[in-house]
C-alpha cells in the first residue's frame, strides 16, 4: 500500500522503515502499559489512600503547578523579546535559555543549591529579608523544578509569538494602540495557545523532575522522590503502584496537551 | 487636510535602502508611488508610518516635524498588502480597534455607520479568515478610516485580489478616499493600477525617486531609461541630434534617422522612445502623414489577448500594439511587408545628459 504517494521504490525503504519504527514505538508503549495494568482498580485505591502517597502525588503536582506560574511570569517578556528582537549576543542569550536542557539533573540540583541555600547568593539575603528558606522545603523544590523546566516556557511561548505576523502589531499601532496594547491585545492572545502549551510541558517536566529536587529537598517527599523512596524500602511492587498512579495524572494532563495541539494544527 | 513631505532622507531596512528621498505630497492629493519590487516601496512607506526612523533627513506633516514621533501618535492610516486584520476579533471589533484610543463619542453608532458605507454590515460577527480578499480590504479600509487619519499609506492593497475584484475595489477605493479628503499615498508596482489611481505619482529605482509628475509627464515624457523602460516605453533607442530647428530636431539612431520634437542641441547624445501604441501598422506605403514612416518586415506577433504585440523589423526593431481585429484585416503574419508610422510629437526625447548628472549626484 502505497500510503505516501511515494513511488515503488522510495516504499521498499519505506518498508523497513515502519518495521523499525514499530520496535520504537513498542519500547515506550509496552512500558508504559505495563505499569497501568500491571495493578488492579482497587489496589490503586488503596494505595492511593495512604497518607503519604497522597500527599507526595498533591505536593507535586502544586510545586510543579507554582514552577509553571513562576515560568510563566518570566518567561513570557523573554520570550517576546527574542521572538522579535534581533541584538548582538542572542545567539548566547539562546544558548543560555537551552542550558538546563543539558545539564545533568543532580549537576542542576547541586547548582541550585549553591545558589539557593542558607548562604548562597539568592538564598542568604531572601532568608535574612523574608525568612524563607529553600533546603528541605516547598520553595527549595519549586526553584529546583523551575531550573530544569524553564526552556519549555521559554521555546513554546517564543514560538508562539513567532507564528504571529508583525504586520498585525504595526497595523494596531497605526490605529493608535502603544506598543504594550498591541502586545497585550494582539499579540498575547494570538500566542495563547502555545502559552497554554508552555505551561502544561513545563508543569510535566517540573512534576517528574527527581535528581534535582532529590539534593534540595529530600523532604518533604514529592512523588519522583517517595517512588524511589518505595522501591528501595518496600521492593517493585509498592513502588510501581505508586508509579501507575503518578502516570495517571501526568496522562491525563498529557491528553489535554495533545488535544491543545492538534486543534491549533487543524484551525492553521 | 495634511500634506506629507519627505526631505533628503535616508533609510535602511533590511537589504532595502532609500538614498536622498525628497518628496511633498499636497493636501489631499492621491500620490502613487510606482517601481518595481525592491525599489523600497514599502520602506519609503515605513517611514511615513514610523515603523522605521530614516537615518538622516526629515518626515513632515503639514509644518509638523514628525521623524522619530511614536507611530500610534501619527494619525497616519495604513493598508497593508495582506490586510493585517486581526485574526482574534470579529469584523466589528477589528473596526472597533483604534476607537478606545480616540475621544470618539458614540462608538457604537460610528462603527454601524462606518460598516455600512464600506457595505461589510452583514460581516460585522465574521471572522477575518472566513473573509474573501475583497471583504477584508473592506474591514481594512473601515478599520482605517474611522479614525479619521490625516494621511492613509496604501501597500499594493490590491495585488491580492482577482481580476474581477481588483477593478470593483480600485473604483471604490478611490472614491472614499476622495470623499474623505484623504491625502493618499499609494505603492504599486502595476502600471495601470498608477494610471488609473493617481493625481501625481513618483518612480523609484533602487532606492531613489527617481522622477515625480503627473500621469502625463512620467507615461509619455519619462526623464530617464530606467523610467521609460519601467513605463512600458518599449522602442527605446539610443542616438545623435544631428539637426535642430524650430522644436524639431533629427535624431540619427545609427541604422535610420528619427524626427521627432524637442529643443535639443545638434551634436547632443539622446534616447528616443516611442510607446508602441503610438506606433502606426499600414500595409500600404505613403498612407500615413506622419513624420516617420518605415518600410519593414514582421518579425514576430505576440498575441496578448484583445491586442497584439507586433514587432517590425525596418532596420531597427519597432514594436506596435495592434488589435486583434486589425491584425486581421491587414492580414498581419511573420514575413508580412508592411509601413510603420508615427509622429514626431509621439517621440519622447530624453536627454542623456541629465541622465549622467543624476546618476552623479546620486553616487
Amino acid at each position: 500500500m502505497n500510503i505516501l504517494g511515494l513511488s515503488r521504490k522510495t516504499e521498499k525503504t519505506f518498508i523497513v522503515f515502519y518495521f523499525v519504527s514499530i520496535i520504537a514505538l513498542v519500547l515506550v508503549i509496552v512500558p508504559v502499559l505495563n505499569v497501568l495494568l500491571s495493578h488492579t482498580p482497587t489496589e490503586l485505591a488503596f494505595t492511593a489512600q495512604q497518607p503519604d502517597v497522597y500527599n507526595a502525588i498533591i505536593l507535586s503536582v502544586y510545586c510543579a503547578f507554582l514552577s509553571s506560574m513562576i515560568a510563566l511570569a518570566l518567561g513570557v517578556p523573554l520570550a517576546y523579546v527574542l521572538a522579535r528582537k534581533t541584538f548582538s549576543g542572542k545567539s548566547v542569550v539562546e544558548a543560555f535559555v537551552d542550558l538546563p536542557l543539558v545539564i545533568p539533573h543532580t549537576v542542576a540540583g547541586i547548582a541550585v543549591l549553591l545558589v539557593w541555600g542558607r548562604t548562597g547568593i539568592f538564598g542568604a539575603p531572601i532568608g535574612n529579608i523574608f525568612g524563607i528558606t529553600f533546603y528541605g522545603t516547598v520553595a527549595g523544590i519549586v526553584v529546583a523544578m523551575l531550573f530544569v523546566s524553564s526552556p519549555f516556557m521559554i521555546n513554546s511561548v517564543r514560538e508562539g509569538f513567532e507564528s504571529v505576523n508583525p504586520d498585525l502589531e504595526l497595523a494596531g499601532r497605526t490605529l493608535g494602540a502603544s506598543q504594550f496594547e498591541v502586545f497585550r491585545r494582539i499579540s498575547l492572545p494570538l500566542a495563547s495557545r502555545s502559552i497554554m502549551v508552555g505551561i502544561l510541558l513545563t508543569w510535566a517536566r517540573s512534576l517528574s523532575e527527581f535528581g534535582a529536587v532529590y539534593i534540595i529537598a529530600y523532604f518533604p517527599q514529592t512523588a519522583p522522590i517517595l517512588i524511589s523512596d518505595y522501591y528501595l524500602e518496600f521492593g517493585l511492587k509498592q513502588a510501581s503502584a505508586v508509579a501507575a498512579l503518578l502516570l495517571l495524572v501526568t496522562l491525563t494532563v498529557f491528553i489535554i496537551l495533545r488535544l491543545l495541539t492538534l486543534r491549533k494544527k487543524r484551525e492553521e | 487636510m495634511t500634506s506629507v513631505a519627505v526631505e533628503n532622507a535616508y533609510a535602511k531596512l533590511g537589504e532595502f535602502k532609500l538614498q536622498d528621498i525628497s518628496l511633498r505630497v499636497e493636501s489631499g492629493e492621491f500620490f502613487v508611488i510606482l517601481g518595481p519590487s525592491g525599489a523600497g516601496k514599502t520602506v519609503l512607506l515605513d517611514m511615513i508610518a514610523g515603523f522605521i526612523y530614516p537615518k538622516q533627513g526629515r518626515v513632515l506633516l503639514d509644518e509638523n516635524d514628525i521623524t522619530r514621533l511614536p507611530t500610534e501618535k501619527r494619525r497616519i492610516g495604513y493598508m497593508f498588502q495582506n490586510y493585517a486584520l486581526f485574526p482574534n476579533m470579529s469584523v466589528y471589533k477589528n473596526i472597533a480597534f483604534g476607537l478606545r484610543y480616540t475621544k470618539a463619542p458614540d462608538r457604537a453608532r460610528t462603527i454601524e455607520n462606518m460598516m455600512e458605507l464600506v457595505g461589510i454590515t452583514k460581516l460585522k460577527d465574521r471572522t477575518p479568515t472566513t473573509l474573501s480578499g475583497g471583504e477584508q480590504q473592506r474591514v481594512a479600509l473601515a478599520r482605517s478610516l474611522i479614525l479619521e487619519p490625516q494621511v492613509l499609506l496604501l501597500d499594493e492593497p490590491l495585488s491580492a485580489l482577482d481580476a474581477r475584484s481588483r477593478d470593483l475595489l480600485r473604483e471604490e477605493l478611490r472614491d472614499v478616499i476622495t470623499q474623505f479628503q484623504i491625502t493618499a499615498l499609494f505603492v504599486t508596482h502595476d502600471q495601470t493600477e498608477a494610471r488609473l489611481l493617481a493625481d501625481r505619482l513618483g518612480v523609484m529605482y533602487e532606492g531613489q525617486l527617481v522622477q515625480t509628475g503627473s500621469v502625463h509627464q512620467i507615461f509619455d515624457k519619462p526623464k530617464d531609461k530606467r523610467v521609460a523602460e519601467f513605463v512600458g516605453m518599449e522602442n527605446l533607442f539610443e542616438g545623435v541630434v544631428i539637426s535642430q530647428e524650430r522644436g524639431l530636431i533629427v535624431v540619427n539612431i545609427g541604422t535610420a534617422t528619427i524626427e521627432a520634437v524637442g529643443g535639443n542641441d545638434t551634436g547632443e547624445k539622446v534616447i528616443v522612445g516611442i510607446r508602441p501604441e503610438n506606433v502606426t501598422v499600414l500595409i500600404e506605403e505613403g498612407l500615413s502623414s506622419a513624420r516617420n514612416t518605415f518600410r519593414g518586415r514582421v518579425t514576430q506577433i505576440l498575441y496578448l489577448g484583445p491586442i497584439n504585440k507586433v514587432i517590425v523589423d525596418c532596420g531597427f526593431a519597432l514594436a506596435a500594439y495592434v488589435t486583434n481585429v486589425s491584425t486581421e484585416t491587414l492580414g498581419l503574419d511573420k514575413g508580412t511587408e508592411v509601413s510603420v508610422a508615427f509622429k514626431a510629437t509621439g517621440v519622447n526625447v530624453i536627454s542623456t545628459l541629465r541622465q549622467a548628472n543624476s546618476e552623479a549626484l546620486s553616487r
